[in-house]
C-alpha cells in the first residue's frame, strides 16, 4: 500500500450516510425483529410467571403478567407428590440412548450407501426413501403389535427399539458423507485403512458438524415424542417427560400452576443440552483454523 | 526394488461397452520415472488406479516385484499415491497426516517420529508440523502429500496429476522438487499428466495414450521426433504440428506430395517411405512448426535439398515474447511457423515460407508412421 493508500486508510471523516439510507434500513429490520421476538417469548413469559403464581391468584381478571405473591409452592408439590426426577430421568435414557445409537447406525449405513458400491444399492436406498413418506400414525398399531409380541411393552427398549427405525438420519449422513471428496478414502485405502477404519478416523470427524445436527434433531424429537410412549407405557414410572406432565391434568380438574411449573422443568434440560452442542457444533467448523 | 509389470491389462465399466482400458502391457524398471501422458479421458488416471488397487482389473494382470497384485488390499501393495487434489486429512495437522500411514501399519512411535521428522526435513516442512492443511499453501499441501508418501518407503511412487492445481510459476519449482526426491530416493514412479512438458522434462520413458489405449512408448524426445501417429504428433508439440493431408506422386527417383494446386518434392529420406505406400496413396504430411521459417532480408538459413520454398500470405502473426507464431496460407494448406521472435512481419505479407523437411513425417491413411511401416 503506497503513502496515499496509508492515508485514505487513516483518514477520520465519518462515514457519509451514517444515518442515511443503510442505517435506517438496519434499524427498520432491528425493530421487525425485536417485536418477533417479544411476540414468540411472550406465551414462554406467560408460562414462567404462571408457574410461580397460587392457585388462587391464577383466575385474578384482568390476568397478572406478573405473579403479585411469587410461590414455589407449585414446584415443591411437582417434585414431592409426583415422580417428575423418574420421568425426567426415563427422558434421559430414552432420548439419549435413541440419539447415540442413531448417530452410530445412520452414519454407518450413510457411509454405505454413500461410498461404498454393491449390489441393489440404490434400490435399497430408494426403499429408505420410500419409508420417509408413510406416516407414523400409520404405523402405530402394527408397532405396538411387534413390541407387544416382543414382550418390550413398558421397557425402555421397547421406548428407544421404534425410534432408531426413522431414515431421516440415513439420508442426511448419506448426503454429508457423499459430499466428501472420494481422494480422501482413497487415500486412506492407500495408507492401511480398513473400511471400518475409514469409517472411523477419516469420515467419522469429518462430519461432526452434520453429527451435531443430526443429535440435537433427534434428541428434539424424542424429547417431545408424546404418541409412542403413551401408548408404549402404561405404568406410571416408566413414564416418560411427556407423558408423566399430560397425567397431572385429570378428567375434571387442571391445575395451571403445576402444569407450567412441569413445563419450565422440563424445557430446562433440552435448552442446556442445546446451548451445549451449539458451541461444540461452532468448535467443531472452526476446528481446521485454529492452531493447536 | 520396485518393478512394474501390466500384462495385458484391460478396465471395462459395466457388461457392454468400450474400455477405459484396453490390452496395456508395459513394465516399468524399478528406479524409473515414467509418464503416463494423454488427454483427460483417455484412461491414464485409471491405469494408475488399477496399480493402487482404487480400481478393480476387469482382464490381465499386474505384477509389483514379481507380485501378482490384482486381488491384493490398496494398503498391502507397498506403493504410495499422491493425488491432483492432494487428499490431505483435514483434521489432521501436518505431522498427523504424513504420520498416518504409519500409524495404520502399526510403527512404533518413536519410529514414526523420526521417519516423519526427516520426510519434514527433506521437503522442507519442519516449522509447518503442527498446522492445519487450511492453513497451508497449495505447494506446501504438495509437500506434505509428497511427504506421506515417502514416509512409507514404497516400493512404488504413484502420481495422478500432482502439479495441476498449482500455478505456473509453482509447478516448475514443484516439478524441479519431485524431480530431485526421484534422484535423491531412486524409488520407481509412475506419474499421470495431461501436460506435455511435464511428460517430457520429467519421464525417462513416457508413455502415450488415447482412448484406453497406448499409442507409443519411449524416450520423450524419441517420441518427440518419431510420433508413431498422427495423434502423438499432435498431441506433443506447441504450437501443433502442421499435417497436410494430400497424395503421392511418385517420380524417377523422387517422390513429391500433393495437395490441390501446390505440389513439392518431398526430398530422399521421405520418398522412400512414400515408395512403400505406393503412388497416388493418400497421405498425411507432418511437419514441426520449428521446422518452418519465414524468408525475410535478413534470414540466414541455408539452403539444402530437404528445403521446401512455398509462397504464402500471413494471416495471423502471434509474438510470444520468445518466440513469434506465425500462421500463412498456401494455395488450400495453412501453416503454423514458430520462427524468431521481433521478425519484422505482418497479417497480410506476401512471404516465402521455407520447410524444412529434415525431421518431417508421412503419415498414412490409418493415421500410422511411414517411418514405422518401412523400417
Amino acid at each position: 500500500m503506497g503513502a496515499e493508500g496509508r492515508a485514505l486508510a487513516r483518514d477520520p471523516q465519518p462515514k457519509p450516510g451514517r444515518f442515511g439510507g443503510k442505517s435506517l434500513y438496519t434499524i427498520a429490520i432491528y425493530v421487525i425483529l425485536i417485536v418477533a421476538v417479544f411476540i414468540s417469548l411472550l406465551p414462554f413469559g406467560y408460562v414462567v410467571s404462571t408457574s410461580f403464581k397460587s392457585t388462587m391468584s391464577l383466575f385474578s381478571y384482568p390476568p397478572d403478567w406478573l405473579p403479585e405473591n411469587p410461590t414455589l409452592d407449585n414446584y415443591r408439590n411437582l417434585l414431592n407428590r409426583y415422580p417428575f426426577w423418574r420421568w425426567l430421568f426415563n427422558s434421559f435414557v430414552v432420548a439419549g440412548s435413541v440419539t447415540a445409537i442413531k448417530l452410530v447406525v445412520d452414519s454407518m449405513a450413510g457411509y454405505a450407501f454413500a461410498k461404498m458400491r454393491f449390489p441393489g444399492r440404490d434400490a435399497l436406498f430408494l426403499v429408505v426413501l420410500m419409508s420417509l413418506m408413510v406416516p407414523f400414525a400409520a404405523l402405530l398399531i402394527p408397532t405396538f403389535i411387534i413390541i407387544r409380541e416382543l414382550g418390550m411393552l413398558n421397557t425402555y427398549w421397547g421406548l428407544i427399539l421404534p425410534g432408531l427405525a426413522s431414515p431421516i438420519g440415513v439420508f442426511m449422513m448419506r448426503q454429508f458423507i457423499e459430499s466428501l471428496p472420494s481422494d480422501l478414502e482413497n487415500a486412506a485405502r492407500l495408507d492401511g485403512c480398513s473400511e471400518f477404519q475409514i469409517y472411523r478416523r477419516v469420515i467419522l470427524p469429518l462430519i461432526k458438524p452434520g453429527l451435531v445436527v443430526l443429535g440435537v434433531f433427534t434428541f428434539m424429537t424424542q424429547w417431545t415424542s408424546y404418541l409412542w410412549p403413551l401408548v408404549v407405557v402404561t405404568k406410571p414410572e416408566m413414564a416418560t417427560l411427556t407423558v408423566g406432565v399430560r397425567s397431572l391434568t385429570s378428567t375434571f380438574t387442571q391445575d395451571w400452576g403445576l402444569n407450567s411449573a412441569a413445563a419450565i422443568l422440563s424445557m430446562l434440560p433440552t435448552i442446556l443440552v442445546f446451548i451445549f452442542l451449539q458451541r461444540y457444533f461452532i468448535a467443531g467448523s472452526i476446528a481446521g483454523a485454529l492452531k493447536e | 526394488m520396485g518393478r512394474v509389470e501390466f500384462v495385458g491389462v484391460g478396465k471395462q465399466y459395466g457388461d457392454s461397452g468400450a474400455g477405459a482400458v484396453q490390452d496395456v502391457n508395459l513394465t516399468v524398471e524399478d528406479g524409473e520415472f515414467l509418464v503416463l501422458l494423454g488427454p483427460s479421458g483417455c484412461g491414464k488416471s485409471t491405469l494408475l488406479k488399477m496399480v493402487a488397487g482404487l480400481e478393480d482389473v476387469t482382464s490381465g494382470e499386474i505384477y509389483i516385484d514379481d507380485r501378482l497384485v490384482n486381488y491384493v488390499k490398496p494398503g498391502d501393495r507397498n506403493v504410495a499415491m499422491v493425488f491432483q487434489s492432494y487428499a490431505l486429512y483435514p483434521h489432521m495437522t501436518v505431522r498427523e497426516n504424513i504420520g498416518f500411514p504409519l500409524k495404520m501399519h502399526k510403527l512404533p512411535k518413536a519410529e514414526i517420529d523420526r521417519r516423519v521428522t526427516e520426510a519434514a526435513e527433506i521437503l522442507g516442512l519442519r516449522d509447518l508440523l503442527d498446522r492445519r492443511p487450511e492453513q497451508l499453501s497449495g505447494g506446501q499441501r504438495q509437500r506434505v502429500a509428497l511427504g506421506r508418501s515417502i514416509v512409507r518407503e514404497p516400493a512404488v511412487f504413484l502420481m495422478d496429476e500432482p502439479l495441476s492445481n498449482l500455478d505456473a510459476q509453482l509447478r516448475v519449482q514443484t516439478r524441479e522438487e519431485i524431480l530431485k526426491l526421484h534422484a535423491r530416493l531412486g524409488t520407481t514412479t509412475i506419474y499421470v499428466t495431461h501436460d506435455q512438458i511435464e511428460a517430457m522434462t520429467m519421464g525417462h520413458r513416457i508413455v502415450v495414450m488415447r482412448s484406453g489405449v497406448v499409442q507409443q512408448v519411449g524416450k520423450p524426445q524419441f517420441v518427440y521426433d518419431h510420433p508413431a501417429n498422427t495423434f502423438v504428433a499432435a498431441f506433443l508439440g506447441n504450437p501443433r504440428v502442421n499435417l497436410q493431408t494430400g497424395a503421392i506422386r511418385l517420380e524417377a527417383d523422387i517422390a513429391r506430395f500433393e495437395q490441390g494446386e501446390v505440389s513439392f518434392a518431398l526430398g530422399p529420406a521421405l520418398s522412400a517411405f512414400a515408395r512403400s505406400a505406393g503412388d497416388g496413396a493418400e497421405v498425411a504430411l507432418g511437419v514441426r512448426p520449428e521446422d518452418i521459417s519465414v524468408e525475410h532480408a535478413g534470414s540466414r538459413k541455408h539452403e539444402h535439398d530437404a528445403l521446401v520454398k512455398l509462397p504464402a500470405t500471413i494471416t495471423l502473426v502471434e509474438p510470444v515474447g520468445s518466440d513469434l507464431y506465425v500462421r500463412a496460407t498456401t494455395g488450400t494448406m495453412e501453416w503454423m511457423a514458430r520462427t524468431e521472435a521481433r521478425l519484422p512481419v505482418r497479417t497480410g505479407d506476401e512471404v516465402t515460407l521455407m520447410i524444412d523437411l529434415t525431421h518431417a513425417h508421412l503419415f498414412g491413411e490409418d493415421g500410422m508412421n511411414l517411418e514405422g511401416a518401412a523400417g
